[in-house]
């Protein structure tokens, strides 16, 4: 590797730290630096500049690829689509001393919040005694009055808690504000980590920067020892995959082998919380829910949630499940509280806040409502929970000297009207830090959000380092990224020498894998569709390709030839990939459309972006090569030229060959993969059938029959077989009923027996259940049949017993609640 | 007053549902001036156990599963209750003014279910209308006594407001029907308590009954063939709450039977759960409430 050793400042290329124009009265990451620590920057820079060989945008573009490699995307909120991810090259780097300080801050802070939460929700002595106003409480939305006197089994309403730093320019560290609903950006601050470990090679063991995987371990171990089982199960509730952190989420179960459940996976039975898998219902112990609390529970709080759990609260009340954060935690996230905080501390702990918020008065008192008032052109003011409010453009908070004179009349107005909805805050100066930006090294304001967990005794780690973000404007971020902001890995540098080597930083300790060997009902539905509508659109592209190929001629021109491609185009309309008025168009149009035309669901695009749809909630499940894949988009189909039009089937046609190769060699044999070859296979069978019934209407027109061989891929076959021209019964039962043929009716059903009998049973009895029993069925009849049997009749009762089969399994294995759309997506067919 | 309260509500669904599990919010909170006795829930098909809690705000909750399939559901509430008159310290007085009931409201160290706390705020349904808030203080001042404040609000909305049981459903939004002018005791109720709100008065939503055959030579009240909805006003340390019903624009008194109160509809509506199955529920319900001396 090319990277310079640390410490040997001279070799690097000059220029890139030199002229950083950093001002020195706001304070900067490096400028502050001391000397072992500025010498750490400066090797650090080295190194980069060596493998950038002089470009700094070269190493932004690798870190990119990198944090895409990974899978890593956010979705802005009111967003259809996610955003690639905005990594800088450059790291925060920050020396463990100064370090240490920030974790025994925040470290108090946790143990505060924890009281915190315990007080409210419990005996209520800080309102009793006057040291909190009881509409601090009051006011935030997710005060949960029916969590009270019902705390916790082992009593830990806070799990993870998690704030956003800011530091100012004297190099003072203080909170922004605390976050105990959702540690949203934990899961980023993992990817970049690792996304920076590919693209900097051996730097960070170089630097001697501090592990992430330490803390990712107690935490999990803190989550498991709450529990009251040995081997417990811990599940991460996300609101789907609609949701803004879903990637985040995703990747976090998997790498802390957590089940990524939604609401309708889980039931509560008896007091205890089950998530359904195919093998009926299982035990779940503990719950890190990445849902607000209102949402939680449609029973208890929100009745209008579509992404709870009914009765949850039955479990939490029985002590039958640990919740990371205990629901309510989140009325301590309100800026009102803020103000408060310093005092509390105080009466709670008997110590000074080692780590300060931000300056911050509530309104609700009558003097700070005046001070704020009075001095509203030196502070900002934001609404004390979170929500709209009065005089105020959004949530966020205004700096009181930017308002026009009317918005500020209109503001002192509904100040004094409802002064307990505001807050007034210091305005904060962020420090800068170095950042790539257009292959120059520039100043940056920035924010750290930093971690802290439980581990397994109780007491409380921080990760070492965090998510940092960089604005472009001095402002403070109010949404986890925001369009235009970048994020950066935060390097927290020892004197000691690291004893583990950076491929190894994050993997040398396998997570302990305590419930990825569940497949929950949900995701098992998804798999089976996956393959459906995978396999649905390979059909499509394979009908478009012998409609192709059949009618290119030598010149490259297009002509239609009767009976083939009538068929065949009767076919695509059959299955909804173009209009029955498409139909008399010409051969170039009607491929274009099947192609490409999205607003028709049997298209290879709408139906490649259903199958997109449902990945999404799979990705975790998906090795990366497999995901990256999936998602490359569709080359363009361009209808006046058949030679770009077969290359973008011959694009399609390897698409869908890369990834049977991928779920061929390289998708473990679990239940997750059986689904996914059931909906395949499934469809398959399905689509044989209507093809076969389609084509050979006729009796034996052999040019159809050779396009139903070019359909099934069995004309080499054929002709290896059979001397003769193809003929009806030959044809019948190569693609019908000859077991050793892949694409063949029959190889279809013996593969789809083969799946059932492995999957899990979910009676005593040793029966086989119904979906078994109904496949086995087929198949032996299939085995007993010859090919002159095969007439349009039984092939028509054939697809319908298919059809069945497909509801027996949904009924069997699926979510059964979710009939609505599975009926929806079976009238699709 | 004496009165016999029945209420039924039957659920009929097109096809079976499962695992159906319901609050029920009927059985009344104690309240001032009011005494509750045999009250009685019946739920047929019967469930294996109804558990009682309160529901969080000031009302009595019920909660009960059916892990069976079913197609049909009654449940039947009953009581009876006596009723005495509002004393006249509360209708004859003025009570502090807007100015000292927010403040006051914001220093009481009580977060329990019927301290101002938890009333001053927006709420998920009553939330905050900059309309709403605008329409009020062209009557509303900091200096008028709470219970002129309270009185002015509910005969305004009496008489800009025309009573249409056809006009809006349970979940259309407050500011919907203000605009449109119309609505029913719950629009109304939902209406009022934004604008109260807006002037930092503690305002609550409050389910119950009123008496469904008037007194000879009196005419019918309306809203009297269904729950009631009105508002409680937090009129300051000394009065408390006080019910103010904007539909009849009347103070609450015997002919109010008071169920319980919360932030808005969501925190006491008499029935609400959750069931599997894709089947559309169809509703129907009688109330009657008679006087027994």
């Amino acid at each position: 590797m090319s990277s310079s050793p640390p410490s040997e400042a001279g070799e690097r290329p000059p220029g890139w730290l030199d002229g950083y124009p950093a001002e020195a009265s706001r304070g900067d990451l490096f400028r502050d630096a001391t000397e072992p620590v500025a010498a750490r920057w400066k090797a650090v820079v080295a190194s980069l500049a060596a493998k950038a060989e002089g470009d700094p945008s070269t190493l932004q573009d690798a870190a990119a690829r990198h944090a895409a490699d990974l899978g890593v995307t956010f979705r802005v909120t009111g967003d259809e689509d996610e955003r690639a991810w905005p990594l800088n090259v450059m790291p925060l780097i920050i020396s463990a001393d100064e370090w240490a300080k920030v974790e025994r801050g925040l470290v108090q802070r946790a143990t505060l919040m924890e009281q915190l939460a315990a007080d409210i929700y419990g005996p209520q002595r800080l309102v009793r005694e006057g040291h909190l106003p009881a509409g601090v409480i009051a006011g935030s939305p997710f005060f949960a009055r029916k969590m009270m006197a019902m705390g916790p089994r082992q009593g830990r309403f806070i799990h993870v808690y998690s704030a956003d730093l800011a530091r100012g320019p004297k190099g003072q560290w203080r909170i922004l504000n605390d976050r105990v609903r959702i540690a949203s950006g934990v899961g980023y601050a993992l990817e970049n980590r690792l996304a920076m470990g590919r693209t900097t090679d051996n730097l960070m063991v170089e630097t001697r920067v501090r592990r992430l995987a330490d803390f990712f371990a107690h935490m999990r171990e803190g989550m498991a020892a709450a529990c009251n089982r040995d081997h417990p199960r811990v599940a991460l509730l996300t609101p789907g995959r609609f949701n803004q952190t879903y990637a985040e989420q995703a990747h976090l179960a998997r790498y802390l082998g957590f089940p990524l459940v939604e609401g309708r996976d889980l039931s509560v039975l008896d007091q205890r919380l089950y998530v359904g898998t195919i093998a009926g219902p299982k035990r779940v112990d503990a719950v890190w829910r990445w849902i607000n609390t209102n949402s939680l529970d449609p029973l208890t709080f929100d009745a209008k949630s579509q992404i709870g759990v009914a009765n949850l609260y039955d479990a939490w009340d029985a002590g039958g499940v640990e919740m990371v954060n205990w629901p309510g935690a989140e009325v301590l996230e309100s800026p009102a509280f803020a103000a408060f905080m310093p005092r509390l501390c105080r009466v709670l702990l008997g110590e000074e806040p080692l780590l300060p918020n931000i300056a911050t008065w509530w309104c609700g008192q009558a003097a700070e409502s005046s001070a704020v008032a009075a001095r509203l052109d030196e502070l900002t003011v934001l609404p004390a929970f979170g929500q709209r409010v009065e005089g105020l453009p959004s949530r966020r908070a205004v700096e009181g000297r930017s308002l026009s004179d009317r918005q500020r009349t209109a503001l002192l107005e509904a100040l004094w009207r409802r002064p307990m909805d505001y807050c007034g805050q210091e305005i904060v100066h962020l420090s800068t830090t170095p950042a790539v930006i257009d292959g120059e090294i520039v100043p940056r304001p920035f924010t750290v959000r930093a971690f802290v967990a439980r581990t397994a005794d109780g007491s409380w780690t921080v990760m070492p380092g965090g998510f940092a973000r960089l604005s472009s404007s001095n402002g403070l971020p109010t949404t986890l990224m925001g369009a235009g902001d970048l994020s950066a890995d935060v390097w927290i540098v020892d004197d000691r020498p690291m004893e583990a080597h950076l491929r190894s930083m994050l993997y040398e300790e396998p997570p302990v894998s305590r419930g990825g060997g569940i497949l929950a009902s949900q995701a098992a539905d998804n798999l089976f569709w996956f393959g459906r509508y995978n396999e649905r659109a390979e059909m499509t592209v394979r009908i478009v390709r012998t409609i192709l190929d059949s009618s290119v001629e030598i010149d490259g021109s297009l002509s239609a030839q009767g009976n083939v491609l009538q068929g065949l185009i009767g076919m695509l309309v059959a299955r909804g990939a173009i209009t029955p008025k498409m139909s008399g168009q010409p051969a170039a149009a009607i491929c274009a459309a099947a192609l490409s035309d999205a607003a028709e669901p049997g298209s290879a695009a709408a139906l490649l972006h259903r199958r997109q749809e449902v990945g999404l909630s799979l990705r975790e499940r998906f090795a990366r090569d497999f995901w990256r894949i999936v998602s490359r988009p569709m080359p363009m189909v361009d209808m006046h030229r058949p030679q770009s039009m077969l290359s973008t089937v011959r694009w399609l046609t390897e698409h869908f060959s890369a990834l049977a190769g991928l779920v061929s060699e390289n998708m473990v044999r679990s239940a997750a993969w059986r689904f996914l070859e059931i909906g395949k296979r499934l469809e398959r069978a399905q689509a044989l059938c209507r093809t076969v019934n389609w084509l050979v209407r006729d009796g034996d027109d052999s040019e159809v029959l050779g396009a139903l061989l070019d359909l099934c891929d069995s004309q080499i076959i054929y002709g290896s077989r059979y001397l003769t021209q193809p003929m009806i019964n030959p044809v019948r039962d190569l693609v019908l009923l000859d077991p050793d043929n892949p694409r063949a009716l029959v190889f279809q059903v013996a593969e789809i027996v083969a799946h059932l009998e492995a999957l899990p049973s979910v009676s005593d009895d040793n029966l086989p259940e119904p979906p078994l029993r109904a496949a086995r069925a087929l198949f032996g009849e299939l085995q007993a049949a010859a090919a002159q049997d095969m007439t349009s009749e039984r092939l028509a009762d054939i697809e319908a017993r298919l059809l069945e089969l497909s509801d027996a399994i949904s009924l069997r294995y699926f979510l059964q609640f979710d009939r609505d759309e599975a009926e929806k997506r079976t009238r699709l067919l | 007053m004496r009165y016999s309260v029945s209420h039924i509500t039957t659920l009929d669904y097109a096809a079976p549902v499962s695992l159906a599990q319901f609050n029920v919010r009927l059985r009344p909170a104690a309240w001032p001036g009011q005494a509750v006795s045999d009250f009685a829930l019946s739920v047929d098909p019967q469930p294996a156990q109804i558990v009682d809690s309160d529901g969080g705000y000031y009302i009595n909750e019920s909660r009960f599963t059916l892990r069976q399939p079913i197609r049909h559901l009654q449940i039947e509430s009953r009581f009876t209750v006596d009723k005495e008159s509002l004393p006249f310290f509360v209708t004859g007085a003025p009570g502090p003014d807007l100015a000292e009931i927010r403040e006051t409201a914001m220093k009481l160290p009580d977060l329990s279910p019927l301290g101002p706390a938890s009333y001053i705020y927006a709420s998920p349904i009553a939330a905050l209308e900059r309309d709403i808030a605008l329409w009020a203080s062209g009557f509303l001042t900091e200096t008028m006594p709470v219970m002129e404040a309270g009185r002015v609000l509910m005969e305004t909305i009496h008489q800009q407001f025309a009573y249409d049981t056809k006009a809006t459903a349970t979940d259309t939004p407050p500011i919907q029907a203000f605009n449109n002018r119309h609505g029913v005791c719950q629009d109304f109720s939902h209406i009022m308590i934004i604008a109260a709100r807006a002037h930092g008065i503690p305002a609550a939503y409050v389910s119950g009954y009123l008496r469904t055959i008037p007194p000879a030579g009196q005419a019918r009240l309306v809203g009297a063939d269904a729950m009631h909805a009105w508002v409680n006003l937090w009129c300051g340390e000394d009065l408390g709450w006080v019910g103010f019903d904007p539909t009849n624009a009347l103070l609450a008194d015997t002919d109010h039977i008071f169920v319980g109160m919360g932030r808005d509809y969501g925190d006491v509506a008499p029935l609400d759960g959750t069931f599997r199955g894709g089947a559309q529920q169809s509703m129907h319900f009688s109330v009657d409430v008679a006087p027994l001396d």
